[in-house]
């Protein structure tokens, strides 16, 4: 008992030791001193990146027993300085929910497959050899298009690059896309037409050099809790520092707000556009800058919203058919474009304060202070999203603000790897590693030399794109579909309609990889139990381009296997003869007969590294299971994609060295980057330029002028409010695993409508009164929520989508931005009705 | 299970201007949460206990108290306490 109770007051001691030392505070701050260490427990620590958001925390893992008993924030680690959120904080327990997939399943009437039995375990072999009939008879009769993968941006980078690889080298086709489609795709496209090169110029160093934050639709106090943890830091320990909010509804976020600003939907643009406006009429352009290192474009307008061809609202849309072209022009006509965009307009139309909105100008135009733009999906999940990035990112040029310390428009992410998997990677349907695209010949013949196959073999032709995807199974276009890390059928907009559908057709066949049983599982034909976390190897690309990894430091449940094991096996099953054209393999014979795992990864690239050169005390299935350090191998092919091109990886055994906690990308004779396109920063900057925004053949970046368009769908007297939908603190995502932790379960068990009082009351509607929300698309019940920690304006509601039995996405609208094909969550017509 | 283990976590919590005697004392009146100190704007505190739900729901709770700003956790510890006897 007493030996206990020591041992209780040690590990309490010694907890709140490193917490003072996270925090900066001296050992003194405490009441009580450490007495000892805690090395007698026993337990084995390595390093790992969080699991959850794109921050890209490093937590320390601690293993006693094959099992992850204890998580502490990573000291070493810089993104976080030894914190985790109230999500890191459950990290240990993501992997022992008790409903854990553990083996195959399919359906089955009468022992045979049969997509209306019900579910029955099957071992890996039965599995496979099902998908593999089906996807060879669809590849039979209608060619690489009928065959697709929906994968993720909490792929590891290895596994992403082998999806990809294996879809566009094996199967020939492009059909595969990221749930980070669905979630900063605007972002990417904007990234791409202002700068030519994906990803933040800046990097998460700028919170302590940043005089002003403006969020941008971002709740970063409970989606981003860490991040957001540096930012009060900084505007709670420097005089002076002022913080601007700016969302539909009031949040977590504004108790820090200097200025707090609550517009109406969609019309952030308006506001962009007036701060251009304000900038120039108060004579603060930097002309210098914006001479040698901008050009300035016209975007297309009228651009529709991404709805079916045959909507009337797409079939009225003038500049839907060429929504991404840009035009040149010039300063003035930017200026007398802007001009349109007066205090006393945009006050109106966003029914803001002008006070307010000259308070934010400000922020931006003054040119002594270092401006930090910070956004997330109110941006990207939005019907102009792309616009939206780009007119944030005019502000910055126009100033002259940007690629220096303090100075960053910061687009956040929400996934671990959305940035290195999804982006970096290019697991989108168009995309190759290191922002090159399937379109461009140059591209597709060097990703063809890179991956040792034949000339002409990549198809050129972009595949669907998530929303894509989903009407394309409906309508019976493709008829063989893998997803992976990912629950869809919850996630999707307008999905009882769409995606529910498709998975449903009887021409298809839906195979889900996961660890738990999702709604999307449960929807499917097939299922397979998958490895998570630091029950694989892998390696995950942050927000701020860090690139960090992790060895395996338990076993997965039962036959659970990683998404990278399940992809090479499957793999094994398929022959060139079988998949690639006559003319590819007559005119390259060696080709012939050859496995399609050959050709993807025992390739002589992929397979050069052998076991020998693994860390002997970590285990590793999936080079236990192929002969070869198939991880290393993949990192080391997919990372000469980008060495000597602007996205420079470190060699791999750096990363998974025990000294580096990550470093940020390009990494330069072992050197990081953390400010791109300034000299002096960014080693691909020659000396006397100052700056280059070298993505571009002109060095230069753009300032695009485009208007306000409204919504897609605004409230009428039919569906009388806004739907708003996102996230809150304690869940992540879809819920599938922050819901299998009891604590995160009990601490928010079940959505709600969150809605102002006033709305409420004139609706007859009580506190916590059940609801049906209901659109034009479907319905959910709800309890109405008209207190707690999202205080809604009148007229606006909502509602998190994290809960699997209140399915707000059978409510949503599936229109998207016509440039990134994103969805906008956060703007559709609905009304409310007592049950 | 979770009946079985004993908890213990450390966070750091980030208090809001002119909220301090407010979050100190809101965090001393619950349950298994010691404070350990700080300073202008933030505390060092503990929480353990003898169910993994008390103590997640203590971190939440902590998170969404007035006048707290964010509430991280920086060491958690679980073990099976059979396991110590």
């Amino acid at each position: 008992m007493t030996v206990e109770l020591n041992r209780r007051q040690l590990l309490k001691a010694h907890a709140a030791a490193l917490a003072a030392s996270a925090a900066g505070l001296s050992q003194e701050a405490l009441a009580q001193p450490v007495p000892g260490g805690v090395e007698a427990l026993k337990i084995n620590w390595s390093k790992a990146p969080c699991r959850f958001c794109g921050t890209g925390c490093g937590v320390m893992v601690g293993v006693k027993e094959g099992k992850v008993v204890a998580t502490h924030g990573d000291m070493q680690h810089e993104v976080n300085r030894g914190l985790n959120c109230v999500k890191g904080y459950f990290l240990s327990k993501i992997m022992y929910g008790e409903d854990r997939l553990t083996t195959p399943l399919m359906r089955k009437t009468n022992g045979a497959f049969d997509k209306n039995g019900d579910f029955e375990p099957v071992s890996w072999d039965e599995a496979f050899d099902v998908m593999a009939e089906r996807a060879k008879a669809v590849l039979a009769e209608k060619g690489p298009e009928g065959i697709g993968m929906f994968g993720s941006g909490q792929w590891t980078v290895m596994e992403g690059y082998a999806a990809s690889k294996l879809m566009r080298a094996g199967f020939r086709s492009n059909n595969l896309d990221p749930n980070a489609r669905h979630c900063m795709a605007s972002a990417a496209a904007a990234f791409m037409r202002t700068f030519g090169i994906d990803e933040p110029m800046g990097c998460y160093d700028d919170f302590e050099h940043a005089d002003a934050f403006v969020l941008w639709g971002s709740n970063m106090a409970e989606m981003h809790p860490i991040l957001w943890t540096r930012l009060a830091d900084r505007r709670l320990g420097t005089p002076g520092v002022k913080c601007a909010v700016l969302s539909t509804f009031t949040h977590r976020s504004m108790d820090l707000a200097d200025i707090p600003i609550v517009f109406k939907p969609g019309t952030d643009l308006a506001i962009l556009n007036y701060i251009a406006n304000h900038i120039i009429q108060t004579g603060r352009v930097n002309e210098d800058f914006v001479a040698r290192h901008t050009t300035f474009m016209k975007g297309q307008t009228d651009i529709g919203y991404g709805l079916r061809p045959d909507d009337p609202q797409e079939l009225a849309a003038r500049g839907a058919g060429n929504a991404g072209m840009m035009e040149p022009t010039d300063f003035e006509s930017f200026k007398a474009h802007v001009a349109d965009y007066t205090l006393d307009y945009v006050s109106d139309l966003t029914g803001v304060e002008p006070g307010f909105l000259e308070e934010l100008a400000e922020i931006y135009a003054d040119p002594d202070k270092k401006v930090m733009s910070l956004w997330t999906m109110g941006f990207n999940q939005h019907v102009r999203g792309v616009w939206a990035n780009q007119l944030v990112y005019n502000i910055h040029l126009l100033t002259g603000k940007i690629s220096e310390p303090g100075n960053s428009p910061f687009s956040l992410t929400g996934q671990p790897s959305a940035c290195g998997t999804a982006r970096e990677v290019g697991t989108f349907s168009h995309r190759l590693p290191a922002d090159m695209v399937v379109t461009n010949p140059d591209h597709v013949r060097h990703a063809e030399e890179l991956w040792g196959v034949p000339h002409g073999l990549l198809n050129t032709k972009p595949g669907f794109h998530a929303v894509q995807q989903d009407r394309m199974l409906k309508d019976g276009v493709l008829n063989f579909y893998w997803v992976q890390v990912n629950n869809n059928l919850q996630a999707a907009p307008n999905s009882k309609n769409e995606t529910y559908e498709g998975y449903r057709n009887p021409d298809n066949m839906i195979v889900v990889s996961d660890a738990y049983p999702t709604v999307t599982a449960m929807a499917a034909d097939i299922v397979l139990p998958a490895a998570m976390w630091v029950e694989k190897e892998g390696v995950y690309g942050n927000a701020e381009r860090r690139t960090h990894a992790w060895h395996q430091l338990v076993d997965a449940p039962g036959e659970s296997k990683s998404d990278l094991w399940q992809l090479a096996e499957f793999s094994k099953r398929f022959t060139t003869d079988e998949l690639w054209p006559e003319e590819i393999l007559a005119a390259n014979p060696a080709f012939r007969g050859k496995t399609i795992f050959d050709v993807v990864f025992a390739n002589g690239e992929v397979d050069k590294y052998p076991l020998s050169e693994m860390r002997e005390e970590y285990r590793n299935h999936e080079a236990e299971d192929f002969g070869f350090y198939i991880q290393k191998g993949l990192f080391e092919e997919y990372a000469a994609f980008g060495r000597g091109h602007g996205h420079d990886l470190a060699p791999y055994d750096t990363y998974q060295s025990d000294e580096v906690r990550g470093l940020r990308w390009p990494v330069v004779d072992g050197q990081e980057t953390k400010w791109r396109f300034r000299e002096g920063h960014d080693p691909y900057v020659s000396p006397g330029q100052d700056v280059d925004f070298y993505g571009r053949p002109d060095g230069r970046a753009v300032i695009l002028s485009v208007p306000y368009e409204p919504p897609a769908e605004s409230p009428d007297d039919e569906f009388d409010m806004w739907l708003v939908t996102g996230r809150v603190l304690e869940h992540w995502h879809s819920g599938s695993m922050t819901m299998r932790v009891p604590e995160l379960y009990k601490a928010f068990p079940g959505a709600k409508v969150f809605m102002n009082a006033i709305d409420a009351r004139e609706r007859g509607l009580n506190q916590g009164v059940e609801v049906r929300v209901i659109s034009r698309r479907g319905e959910i019940r709800s309890r109405v929520e008209t207190r707690g920690r999202n205080r809604m304006p009148p007229g606006v509601i909502f509602v998190p989508w994290f809960d699997a039995s209140q399915l707000i996405n059978t409510v949503t609208l599936d229109a998207t931005d016509p440039i990134s094909k994103q969805t906008d969550y956060k703007k559709c017509a609905v009304r409310l009705e007592v049950v | 299970m979770p009946d079985a283990r004993w908890h213990v976590s450390s966070a750091v919590v980030s208090v809001a201007q002119g909220a301090m005697g407010a979050v100190r004392e809101g965090l001393t009146a619950l349950e298994g949460v010691e404070l350990h100190g700080g300073d202008d704007t933030r505390l060092v505190i503990t929480i353990e206990g003898t169910s993994t739900g008390e103590l997640g729901d203590r971190l939440t709770e902590i998170n969404l108290m007035q006048g707290v700003l964010v509430a991280n956790m920086v060491f958690e510890h679980a073990e099976e306490t059979e396991e110590d006897r």
